[in-house]
């Protein structure tokens, strides 16, 4: 039965204002003609949102409260126990910030257990793929490698890195990739990284009541717990997953809900943990799979990935993409979902009842991620392949029950190229980052941006992302992307080489000569670290701290604390970051001044706010300029 | 004359409002019980949201003369004398609808209430039970903002007035307005472009 709510003139209208993904369009006015509840209708319901929290002035933390600071300064002042609206918006960003921080590496520990597993011949269907890596990080971590046999190494990779979540050596390993500069200015600021689960767990307490006053040293040990993600937690996730699986290669593949195939069964892949992923693309080569889909009149199985879970299985496998998260509901609504498969992150909890409308089943896979109205199969590694090929063949006892007659699947999947990690740039620029640089000192790519993070449904969906992007690459400002935003990109097209003709003259005729998009996809939100990777090594390149690079950072449509984490890391290793939503900082001058003016003392970048893609565009063009100015290029 | 008097800019959609008036017409005035209560009591007054994501407390604003009043075809709407606020005389009311109709502010809904059992016209009382008691109204007790303030209109305007005047003063001396913070009018104007560029309403 159709809801009446909206003629199909105000739907036309309500879709336009919600998406700029063609492909997600029809399915959008799916669920509002049938009236299938999705983010933007809860966005809607939940309106007006209370000003309070915006604003970052309300504490719930004790039962002395919950307080509010009056943003207009004639009510409360102080909330019960005293703290201010500084220091009550600081132990808030703080808050977020390592909420954030835990997420990503979390998932980091998860990867490096799984490698200790496989190193131990525990993990079902694992290996150790590339050794090259292997022995790279080995080196690193000072293990001997020579003559070694590759698990051996690998378990003592697994173990060292493990370590590093609560090591008592006083820093991380990987911190040490940064250039010298950059790490000086984190030992003079005092916020050089310690351990990952301790910058963490400091956190929490210093957002305790009555554990210092002081908004400044608070936001500082920020900064500390976020670099401690970015060096440590995601880097971790990043290297051990190219370890397993292998570091992205440059390839082709697609994106867009045009990916669903109407003659197979569709899985989704969702999350952002690419460890049982990885394995359901083995189970689903299975022959005994396929031949169990060609009996149930399916012409095979069609995996599609969302969200990060679908960007690792893209840059190392071609696995095509069906969108970001704004995506999840509306992959749904197509009709042509046989199972969703959820490990953690960003997805949302009312998914089963969205896929409850349809006959798609949402199977969930971590011990920590359980969602009611879904069925569980607990992934561990040392059983993974057989609940890899259980989900499958759920998947595939599900298709005879899909209706064709409510199937709608968007016509022209968008070809992409992805699977730009450092090491697949350096090679594309013939081995060495020298050519890459070349260019940047020549003045034909000005500078170097990461648009990273999520989407947010109070802006148009994908449409910051792309405008962005759009903008910069106009201006020569070579893009590196990874999470939502590459997805984004990668529907629009701009991660193709004839997007290159979008692009200025002088970041056209690089593309052009390497064969590249203007707009490169670096992977997950824990790849993000891949992009600090590739600024310490243009840092090294030009003898120079990352602070002085023409480069930036920005976060048009985030939502999430793992966003307030990233953000922070990008200015806490020295990168301008811009971002499009404002964060829950707005109820403390102080803090505003701090972290978009104060930082530029201490850690040699600061935050922006700008959600309009244009004026974000030249705040980042004038930031470029500048540092190329300060480097005499 | 006194009244709930709406400071529009300094509203912030908190909706501390609309749970201490749904709080004030429960059975025990007890958050914690109030999911026990049959029928849920309802808030009189309910902030909406308007353009560029600003809020808009809306309730009864006991005109006089007033429409609902002079409409009520059962004489279920009345004037408390003393208070001079607009009640509805629950047991009286006939559920045709309307008050409802000719409200200029759309303040008056329909629901249950503990003395009868058919939805009824339901609409902010002023609180004429806490006012007895020489409290003000759940609503401006609880706004920490200064968006809903209770007392003599008279006053409240001529206080208003005054901070015009310095406003105006300041602005021809190019001196910025102070009323509202600036940090507030930076994430005000933020929240402008942000709703230009999303589903929310927008002005442009």
């Amino acid at each position: 039965m159709d809801n009446t709510r909206y003629d199909s003139d105000k739907i036309k209208k309500i879709v336009k204002e919600r998406t700029t993904d063609e492909s997600a369009k029809s399915a959008l006015e799916i669920t509002l003609k049938k009236g299938i509840e999705t983010v933007w209708d809860r966005l809607e319901k939940q309106q007006p949102q209370c000003g309070f929290g915006e604003l970052g002035e309300c504490c719930n933390r004790c039962t002395m409260g919950p307080c509010r600071i009056d943003p207009f300064e004639d009510g409360p002042e102080r909330g019960v126990c005293g703290a201010d609206a500084d220091l009550i918006v600081a132990r808030n960003f703080l808050d977020d910030l390592a909420v954030g921080a835990a997420a990503h590496s979390d998932h980091g520990r998860e990867v490096v257990e799984t490698l200790y597993e496989t190193a131990a011949g525990k993990a079902q269907g694992y290996n150790i793929t590339d050794t090259e890596k292997l022995n790279t990080i080995a080196a690193e971590l000072g293990i001997e490698t020579n003559k070694r046999d590759k698990n051996k190494i690998a378990k003592d990779v697994a173990l060292a890195l493990l370590e590093e979540f609560g090591t008592i050596k006083n820093s991380i390993q990987f911190v040490e990739r940064a250039p010298e500069q950059t790490k000086k200015i984190w030992k003079t600021a005092g916020i050089y990284p310690r351990s990952v689960d301790r910058e963490i767990v400091e956190a929490m307490h210093r957002i305790h009541m009555g554990v210092g006053a002081d908004y400044v040293n608070i936001l500082l040990h920020g900064l500390r717990t976020s670099l401690s993600d970015g060096w440590g937690g995601s880097m971790m996730a990043t290297e051990a997953s190219d370890i397993l699986f292998g570091t992205p290669e440059i390839k082709e593949t697609q994106a867009n809900m045009g990916v669903l195939k109407e003659d197979m069964v569709n899985v989704i892949l969702h999350g952002h943990n690419p460890i049982l992923s990885e394995m359901v693309v083995v189970a689903a080569e299975d022959p005994e799979m396929k031949k169990l889909a060609e009996k149930t009149g399916a012409k095979g199985i069609n995996l599609a990935g969302m969200c990060c879970t679908g960007n690792e299985l893209l840059m190392r496998k071609g696995i095509p993409v069906a969108g970001n998260m704004l995506n999840q509901e509306l992959i749904l609504a197509t009709g042509a979902v046989e199972v969703m498969i959820i490990d953690y992150q960003c997805i949302f909890p009312s998914i089963a009842q969205t896929a409850a409308c349809f006959h798609s089943k949402v199977v969930s896979t971590s011990e920590k991620s359980k969602v009611p109205g879904a069925v569980h199969l607990e992934f561990h590694p040392e059983t993974a392949f057989e609940t890899a090929k259980q989900i499958i063949k759920m998947a595939i006892e599900n298709f005879p029950y899909r209706n064709p007659d409510r199937v709608k699947i968007p016509e022209k999947p968008m070809k992409m190229m992805a699977g730009f990690s450092v090491e697949a740039i350096v090679k594309a620029l013939g081995g060495t980052p020298k050519p890459l640089v070349d260019a940047i000192a020549a003045g034909k790519i000005r500078g170097a941006v990461g648009i990273v993070g999520c989407n947010n449904p109070k802006i148009k969906h994908d449409y910051g992302h792309i405008q962005l992007a759009k903008e910069l690459i106009k201006k020569d400002i070579l893009v590196v992307e990874t999470g939502c935003a590459a997805i984004a990109s990668g529907k629009e097209g701009l991660l193709l080489p004839k997007a290159a003709e979008l692009a200025g003259d002088g970041l056209k005729e690089v593309c052009k000569s390497l064969g590249i998009p203007p707009v490169l996809h670096m992977g997950s939100c824990v790849d993000c670290s891949r992009i600090l990777v590739l600024g310490a090594a243009l840092g090294k390149a030009l003898g120079v701290g990352i602070d002085q690079l023409p480069m930036a950072g920005a976060a048009p449509e985030w939502y999430s604390q793992k966003a307030v984490s990233i953000g922070s890391y990008f200015v806490a290793s020295g990168v301008f970051t811009v971002l499009g939503i404002p964060p829950k900082i707005f109820g403390s001058s102080n803090v505003i001044n701090l972290v978009t003016q104060g930082l530029e003392n201490v850690v040699g970048a600061t935050f922006a706010v700008e959600p309009d893609p244009v004026a974000a565009a030249n705040l980042i063009s004038d930031h470029i300029e500048k540092k190329r100015k300060n480097l005499g290029i | 004359m006194k009244t709930v008097f709406v400071n529009v800019e300094k509203c912030i959609g908190c909706r501390h409002c609309e749970i201490a008036c749904a709080k004030e017409h429960s059975n025990n005035k007890d958050l914690l019980s109030i999911l026990n209560d049959d029928p849920q009591p309802q808030p009189g007054i309910s902030v909406g949201l308007g353009i560029d994501f600003m809020k808009f407390p809306n309730r009864c604003r006991h005109c006089d003369p007033a429409p609902c009043q002079q409409i009520c075809p059962t004489g279920a709407i009345y004037r408390d004398e003393e208070s001079g606020s607009v009640i509805v005389k629950e047991t009286s009311c006939i559920s045709c609808g309307m008050c409802a109709m000719v409200c200029p502010f759309s303040a008056i809904t329909f629901h249950r209430t503990p003395a009868v059992n058919t939805l009824i016209s339901y609409k902010c009382d002023d609180c004429i039970e806490r006012r007895k008691d020489g409290r003000e109204p759940a609503c401006a007790e609880a706004c920490k903002t200064g968006a809903l303030i209770f007392g003599n209109i008279n006053e409240i305007i001529s206080s208003k007035k005054q901070d015009i005047v310095m406003e105006i003063t300041k602005d021809i001396k190019g001196i910025e307005p102070s009323e509202v913070p600036e940090n507030i009018r930076i994430f005000q104007s933020i929240k402008e472009k942000l709703a230009q560029l999303g589903p929310m309403p927008s002005s442009n």
